[in-house]
């Protein structure tokens, strides 16, 4: 299998809003320093606490954000470096659909307006084509040609995002980013709209990204995954791998605090203690220092890189893979005191 | 075991332009002392509307209540008047919404916030008020209780902000809370702690809880009974233990096949089929019988009466998924 994504070494900062304008109170480091390769085919996780950065790190990848720094190659090509309509044909090639099936459609179309849009906006079809079109889109995702004319206030939540999903795949992607597709749904719906993605992607031949904070859904949907944290990869790799043998104590953690519908008595797990501290100014040696139970003096200052530690799976921690050959503090491998941890 | 509530024969409906919306069809629901007790099922099917006519703060119109009774700790709360009941709700029963954002003031800090829920219920002076308060955000696991009872909420993290709202539930030591989703818009390592601080606070305070929450494994890792809701009616009840380990209704089975697990098979997700009735459309018969593999033509006329099974469990279904009973397999 080859590439079809790669992302080498980017960065997407936003300056802080407020205060003056001109004056910046500091960045949110939202993506920072991220590398990975996305293969043909396949599906491709990315999970972490709110706010971690993922949906950024989709926009970054489809080109809707511009990355501070590094390089996002589609197909081998920049996607930064190409002129405004080379990159919109690209760009239809990349399709994203939305977590809020509530608020992502627009309430005053109709599902035929909403699902011919993009088409509508490319310009290369008669109006016949394009209903012709829609209903086969309808069809595929579970609705009907009686639908056309409704309203996205006439369906529930799973129907929106089908239509959501119809609107996405109209242009025949061959890269769909999914946006926490389910989380705004109930389990019965859920799991028919992944059924669904499942079903199309094997139909249509595309590649997902699927973004989750489901560790279930992540390990059921994908073959390959990266568990991000403030921005930075922890982990990453093959899905089966990490699955099992977590790594990176943040991965141990997230698969902790997976609640189970079991009564196998695991019921009092480790509690991962604190709260995801800002990315504004992140720590600035392992991001997850402060909320790790492992924690070691040399995490505070030392950054972790993101090394191969068997083939295809990656983890950025000083417990794996040791600390580097640079000067170190002294005491680097000692326990950080437990008052510490903790935000 | 004492009753903290009784709840008789809930009916609420919705006169709408396209129908009447029968939101709540007849539901009993009986919480003892001590006890956390889960309302589950879709989105729907009438659990908001349901705790919520309990607290009695349903809007009237629109709603349309009729209910034989709602006994609250021994006494009759249902045509209490809306002052009576006002009183009633901040010191003896609180209710925790699912957007700590929308349900905390502001401009207001938490520690004010807390504050005022102690001298307001208790009685208590200023400084009284701040200790318990300090103590109170202790207890829920904020670090720097004194330093952070001066934070405004927008300068908390949305788990920071929901376990604050816990503080000020239990703040007036009420007998029910009423916890509507409280955690689905949290983070699983935070819903764990949040999870946590709450089964924690209920036992310690003696509390009664009622959680309402689509999401069963929330349900399985905090309550002692469950109700299953189905389109406005009660389909199924029983400890929490004897549900997940034989669950009697084929809709409950269902909902907990559809629980993503960690050791399922890849790329295969158990779905319940169809959708849940239009409220103001529902079926004949039995309503979960469209989407009931076993469905049989008497489900499909007459609606199966709640009844009891086995001492302590209750299900609604002509054919019950009984271990050797009368199942359908
Ligand atoms: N346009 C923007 N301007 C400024 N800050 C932003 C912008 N977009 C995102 N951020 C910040 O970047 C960080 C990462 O946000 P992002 O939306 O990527 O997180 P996420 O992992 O998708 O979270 P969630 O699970 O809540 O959707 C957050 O701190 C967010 O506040
Ligand atoms: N003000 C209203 N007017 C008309 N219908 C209403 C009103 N409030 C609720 N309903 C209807 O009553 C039914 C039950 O709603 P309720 O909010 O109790 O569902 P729920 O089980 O809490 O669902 P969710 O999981 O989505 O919160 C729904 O069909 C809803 O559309
Ligand atoms: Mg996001
Ligand atoms: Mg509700």
């Amino acid at each position: 299998m080859s590439e079809i994504l790669e992302l080498k070494n980017v960065s997407v900062h936003f300056p802080v809003k407020g205060g003056l304008p001109f004056f910046s109170r500091g960045m949110i480091q939202a993506v920072s320093d991220v590398s990975l390769t996305i293969k043909h085919g396949e599906t491709f996780g990315v999970v972490g606490e709110s706010g971690c950065g993922k949906t950024t790190l989709a926009n970054a990848m489809i080109g809707m954000v511009k990355p501070t720094a590094g390089q996002v190659l589609f197909k081998g090509v920049d996607l930064n470096g190409l002129p405004r309509d080379e990159f919109k044909k690209m760009r239809r090639q990349m399709q994203m659909i939305f977590q809020d099936p509530y608020s992502s459609l627009n309430p005053r179309f109709n599902v035929y307006q909403i699902v011919s849009e993009p088409m509508f906006i490319r310009g290369e079809d008669s109006e016949e084509e394009m209903k012709a079109r829609v209903v086969e889109l309808l069809e595929l995702v579970g609705l009907s040609a009686e639908d056309l004319y409704r309203h996205p206030s006439d369906f529930s939540g799973g129907q929106r995002q089908r239509i959501g999903i119809a609107r996405a795949i109209s242009l025949n992607p061959s890269f769909l980013v999914c946006d926490e597709p389910v989380s705004a749904l109930d389990v019965s719906i859920h799991a028919q709209i992944l059924n669904l993605l499942v079903e199309l992607q094997e139909r249509l031949n595309l590649t997902y990204v699927f973004i989750s904070h489901n560790l279930a859904d992540v390990k059921k949907m994908c073959d390959r995954m990266a568990v991000m944290y403030l921005g930075k990869i922890m982990e990453s790799g093959d899905s089966d791998k990490i699955f099992r043998q977590p790594l990176h104590p943040y991965t141990q953690a997230l698969l902790a605090a997976v609640l189970d519908t079991s009564f196998d008595e695991r019921r009092d797990q480790i509690v991962l203690q604190g709260d995801i501290p800002s990315p504004i100014n992140p720590p600035a040696g392992c991001r997850f220092w402060q909320r790790c139970p492992k924690a070691m003096e040399g995490c505070k200052t030392v950054p972790p890189e993101l090394i191969e530690v068997e083939e295809d799976h990656f983890a950025a921690c000083h417990l794996v893979n040791g600390f580097p050959d640079v000067e170190l503090p002294a005491g680097c491998d000692e326990p950080v005191d437990k008052e510490d941890v903790q935000v | 075991m004492k009753q903290v509530l009784k709840l008789r024969n809930l009916k609420v409906v919705f006169p709408t332009g396209y129908g009447l919306i029968r939101a709540v069809e007849g539901v009993d629901l009986d919480i003892g002392d001590r006890e956390c007790v889960a309302l589950v099922g879709e989105s729907g099917c009438g659990k908001t509307v349901t705790s919520q006519a309990v607290m009695r703060l349903l809007e009237t119109p629109p709603a349309v209540i009729k209910v034989d009774s709602i006994e609250f700790d021994g006494r009759e709360i249902k045509d209490c008047t809306p002052k009576e009941m006002q009183e009633i709700r901040g010191k003896e029963m609180a209710m925790i919404f699912q957007d700590a954002m929308t349900s905390l003031n502001p401009v207001m800090t938490v520690g004010n916030q807390i504050d005022e829920m102690y001298m307001r219920h208790q009685g208590d002076s200023k400084k009284e008020a701040r200790e318990k308060t300090v103590r109170a955000l202790e207890l829920i696991g904020l670090p720097e209780p004194r330093a952070r009872a001066n934070s405004f909420p927008h300068q908390l993290s949305g788990g920071m902000r929901q376990r604050v709202l816990l503080a000020m539930a239990f703040a007036c030591m009420p007998k029910l809370i009423i916890a509507d989703e409280p955690t689905t818009a949290l983070d699983v390592t935070i819903q764990a702690q949040v999870l946590k601080t709450l089964r924690g606070m209920q036992q310690g305070c003696g509390t009664s809880l009622l959680l309402v929450t689509h999401d069963l494994s929330v349900v399985a890792s905090i309550a002692d009974t469950v109700y299953v809701m189905y389109s406005g009616k009660i389909v199924e009840k029983a400890p929490v233990k004897e549900l997940f380990t034989a669950p009697y209704h084929p809709y409950t089975v269902g909902l907990m096949a559809a629980v993503p697990r960690l050791d399922d098979e890849k790329r295969k997700f158990t779905q319940i089929p169809g959708t849940v009735p239009h409220p103001a459309r529902k079926p004949s018969g039995c309503y979960f019988h469209p989407r009931c593999q076993y469905a049989a033509e008497k489900c499909r006329k007459e609606m199966p009466p709640l009844r009891s099974l086995d001492g302590n469990r209750e299900v609604r279904c002509h054919y019950p998924l009984t271990a050797g009973g009368e199942s359908h397999e």
